[in-house]
C-alpha cells in the first residue's frame, strides 16, 4: 500500500498543472500516467495557443509541454508514475488500483483529483470501418509523434479547432487536404484558423455531411452532402470526392469511467460534450475527497484545462494547507476561466456549466453571438465590409510600412496587444475584444506578425517603389524561400494573383518557426496577397 | 436508401446500426439491456466509441430526450490484468 497526500490521474494538461500546484505546496502527490510519456495532447500541438499572456499565449503547445514535464521531473514532491493505468477506486476502502509492469499497485490517497480527459466521438455513416478512416488524434499522433505521414490526400470531417489545426498541420507535412466539411452553418473552430487553410487552397463546405466513405479494401473517396437549416439531407446534392483518408474530427466526450464507477453523481450535458460529473466551483465532485479537472469536467481547451488543474489541485491541497496567499490565487484563477470563457465562442460552455449546477448559475453575463451568420464564420475568408473596416485611411496607407490585423472574430487573445514595442495595438479591458492599431503609433516594425497564434496579422509597404508594392506575412512551411527568389502570390483563398519576389527572409530563434516572408508584387494587390507558393 | 448493416456502431465486437435500430423497435430501449444482448461496450473500448450513438438511436426512435436515459454503467478494472495480481499466487509481496 502506497500512502500519500494527493493522488493524480492523468498527465495530461489538466493533471500536470494540478500535480504542480501540490508539489509547489509541499504536499506528497502521486502523479499517473497511462502512456510511457507525460503531456497528454499537449505534445502534438505544435501550434501556437490563444488566450491571455499570463497563461502563455503564444507559446506552442510542444513548448508549454516542455516546461511543465521539466517543473514535474525537477519537483521532489511528486512521484511520477509512468506506464501506469488506473484500474479503480474503491471509495469505501479509500483504495485506487493501478497497474504498471504488470503489477497491480495500491495507493491510499487522502484526496484524489482525476484529470482523464476525453477521447474522441465517432461517427456513423455507410462503410465507416474500412481502413483510411481515423481520428484526428490518431492522425496527429502518427505526423507529430511517430513522423509518419498518414496519408497522401485526406478529407477533414468536422470544422472545430482540431479538425482544422489537424489539416493545417497535415499540410505542413506535405498532405494535401482535398476538403473540410462541417454540418453546421458556420465553422466550429476560431475562423482565424480556417483563414490559415482557406489561404493554402482549401476548400471548406459548411452545411455538409458525409454520407459514405467509397472503396472495396481501403479508402478512394467519400460521398458527402448537403444538409438544410434542419440537418436534412438535401437530395441531389451528392458529391463524390477523391481521397485515400477520412479524418473524423467531430467532438470528444469526457472520459469519465472512474468517476461513475466510483459513485460520483453524474449528468448528461450534451454543451460539455456528453456524461459528466456533477462538480462546485471549486472542481470538487459530490464525493468530498474527489476533485476533477480539464476535458473530463466538460470539453475546453487546453489553456483551460490548465488552470482548473492548477485550481483543483489548490482546492484539494487548500484541505490540508491554510494560506491565505492560495485562496488569492485560487481567486485568480477562477476570474481567469471567467474571462476565458466569456466571449461570444464561449456561450456553449457558459450554457453547459450553468446546467451543472442546480440553483447555482456560473456565469451570469457573457456575450453571444447574433442570430445571423457573418460570411467570414461561415468561409474563414473576410468580406470587402470586414476588409473596410480595419484598412487606416489612404494617407496613413500611401505613407509608410504599416500592420493589418485581419481578426474579425471576438475570441479570447492578445498576443499581439503584448508584443507591440510601441503600445499601438489595444483591445481595452476585455481580452475578447477585437485589436485595434492606432495607426498614428504604428512604425511598421512588423513584429507583431510572428506572435499572432492565428497567423492573422500582415504588414504591407504600399510604395516598396513606384509601381510595386510589399507584403510581409508569417509562414510556416518548408522549405522557407531565399531571398529573391520568386514565387506564386495566393489570395486569401489559395489562388493564384501573380509571380512575386521574395525581398526579406525574416527568421530567428525568438520567432520559434513563424518566418515573416516579404514579397514584392504590383500595387494593385496590396490588400490580395496573402499567402504564397513555392516555385517548384 | 442507407445501408444499416454497414454501418458499424461498435467496432470491438462487429455491431452494425440495423442490428442496434432492430433492437431497439423491439423495445430494448436501455443501454445496458443493448449491451448485454449485443456485447456492445463489452470490448476493448468499454463504450467508449458505441456509447454515444447506441444513446443518441435510442433518443431518435423513443423521442426521449438523452438527458433522460439511462446511462452506460461502468465497472472495474478499466484494465487487463493478471488472475495471479488479483489472487496473490506467485505473488512476491510479503
Amino acid at each position: 500500500m502506497i500512502e500519500t497526500d494527493i493522488l493524480v490521474v492523468g498527465g495530461g494538461p489538466a493533471g500536470i498543472s494540478a500535480a504542480l500546484a501540490c508539489g509547489r505546496n509541499n504536499i506528497k502527490t502521486v502523479l499517473i500516467e497511462e502512456r510511457d510519456f507525460l503531456g497528454g495532447q499537449l505534445i502534438k500541438q505544435t501550434h501556437r495557443f490563444f488566450g491571455s499572456k499570463e497563461e502563455r499565449a503564444g507559446s506552442r503547445g510542444i513548448r508549454i509541454a516542455e516546461d511543465l514535464m521539466n517543473e514535474i521531473k525537477k519537483n521532489k514532491n511528486i512521484d511520477l508514475y509512468l506506464d501506469a493505468r488506473a484500474l479503480g477506486y474503491y471509495e469505501e476502502e479509500k483504495i485506487f488500483t493501478v497497474l504498471q509492469n504488470g503489477r497491480m499497485l495500491k495507493f491510499s490517497p487522502r484526496k484524489l483529483i482525476i484529470a482523464t480527459g476525453a477521447f474522441e466521438k465517432s461517427l456513423s455513416f455507410e462503410n465507416n470501418d474500412l481502413p483510411g478512416i481515423y481520428g484526428a488524434g490518431a492522425v496527429q499522433t502518427l505526423m507529430n509523434i511517430y513522423g509518419v505521414k498518414p496519408a497522401e490526400r485526406v478529407l477533414m470531417i468536422g470544422s472545430g479547432n482540431i479538425g482544422l489545426i489537424v489539416s493545417y498541420q497535415l499540410i505542413q507535412a506535405g498532405v494535401q487536404v482535398v476538403g473540410v466539411i462541417e454540418a453546421a452553418p458556420e465553422i466550429g473552430g476560431y475562423a482565424v484558423h480556417a483563414s490559415k487553410i482557406r489561404r493554402l487552397g482549401v476548400p471548406l463546405y459548411t452545411s455538409h455531411t458525409i454520407k459514405k466513405a467509397i472503396g472495396n479494401e481501403f479508402v478512394t473517396g467519400a460521398e458527402i452532402i448537403e444538409l438544410d437549416r434542419n440537418w436534412n439531407e438535401i437530395k441531389g446534392t451528392e458529391k463524390k470526392i477523391d481521397c485515400d483518408c477520412i479524418c473524423l474530427s467531430v467532438g470528444l466526450s469526457p472520459l469519465v469511467d472512474i468517476l461513475s464507477q466510483s459513485g460520483c453523481e453524474m449528468v448528461y450535458i450534451p454543451e460539455l460534450g456528453g456524461e459528466v460529473p456533477v462538480r462546485n466551483e471549486n472542481m470538487q465532485t459530490s464525493i468530498d475527497n474527489i476533485y476533477v479537472a480539464g476535458d473530463l469536467a466538460g470539453i475546453e481547451e487546453a489553456t483551460a484545462a490548465m488552470l482548473e488543474g492548477e485550481l483543483a489541485g489548490l482546492c484539494a491541497a487548500n484541505t490540508f494547507i491554510n494560506d491565505v496567499k492560495q485562496d488569492e490565487r485560487i481567486e485568480k484563477i477562477k476570474n481567469n476561466l471567467e474571462v476565458l470563457r466569456s466571449g461570444p465562442k464561449g456561450s456553449k460552455i457558459r450554457s453547459g456549466l450553468n446546467k451543472l449546477i442546480k440553483g447555482e448559475t456560473f456565469f451570469q453575463g457573457g456575450r453571444n453571438t447574433g442570430s445571423e451568420i457573418e460570411a467570414f464564420k461561415k468561409t474563414g475568408i473576410p468580406s470587402g465590409e470586414n476588409l473596410r473596416s480595419i484598412l487606416p485611411d489612404e494617407k496613413r496607407i500611401n505613407e509608410t510600412p504599416f500592420a493589418l490585423i485581419e481578426c474579425f472574430q471576438e475570441i479570447p487573445c492578445d498576443p499581439c496587444v503584448n508584443n507591440c514595442p510601441f503600445g499601438a495595438i489595444t483591445e481595452g479591458t476585455d481580452i475578447n475584444n477585437l485589436p485595434k492599431i492606432d495607426y498614428s503609433k504604428c512604425t511598421g516594425c512588423g513584429s507583431c506578425i510572428s506572435r499572432c497564434p492565428g497567423l492573422a496579422i500582415f504588414l504591407i509597404n504600399k510604395n516598396y517603389s513606384e509601381n510595386t508594392s510589399t507584403v510581409s506575412m508569417p509562414y510556416e512551411m518548408l522549405p522557407v524561400p531565399q531571398k529573391g527568389e520568386i514565387v506564386d502570390v495566393l489570395d486569401r483563398e489559395g489562388k493564384k494573383i501573380v509571380s512575386g519576389k521574395v525581398v526579406k527572409v525574416l527568421k530567428n530563434e525568438k520567432m520559434d518557426k513563424t518566418n515573416v516572408i516579404s514579397v514584392e508584387i504590383p500595387k494593385e494587390f496590396f490588400n490580395v496577397a496573402r499567402n504564397i507558393r513555392l516555385v517548384k | 436508401m442507407m445501408k444499416e448493416d454497414n454501418i458499424i456502431v461498435c467496432r470491438c465486437e462487429d455491431v452494425t446500426l440495423k442490428d442496434i435500430r432492430e433492437l431497439i423497435k423491439r423495445g430494448y430501449t436501455n443501454i445496458e439491456e443493448i449491451k448485454r444482448i449485443t456485447r456492445c461496450g463489452m470490448g476493448p473500448c468499454q463504450g467508449k466509441n458505441c456509447g454515444q450513438i447506441i444513446l443518441r438511436e435510442i433518443s431518435m426512435i423513443t423521442g426521449i430526450p438523452v438527458e433522460k436515459l439511462t446511462l452506460q454503467r461502468y465497472r472495474p478494472p478499466f484494465g487487463g490484468i493478471k488472475f495471479s495480481e488479483v489472487l496473490g499466487e506467485n505473488n512476491d509481496e510479503k
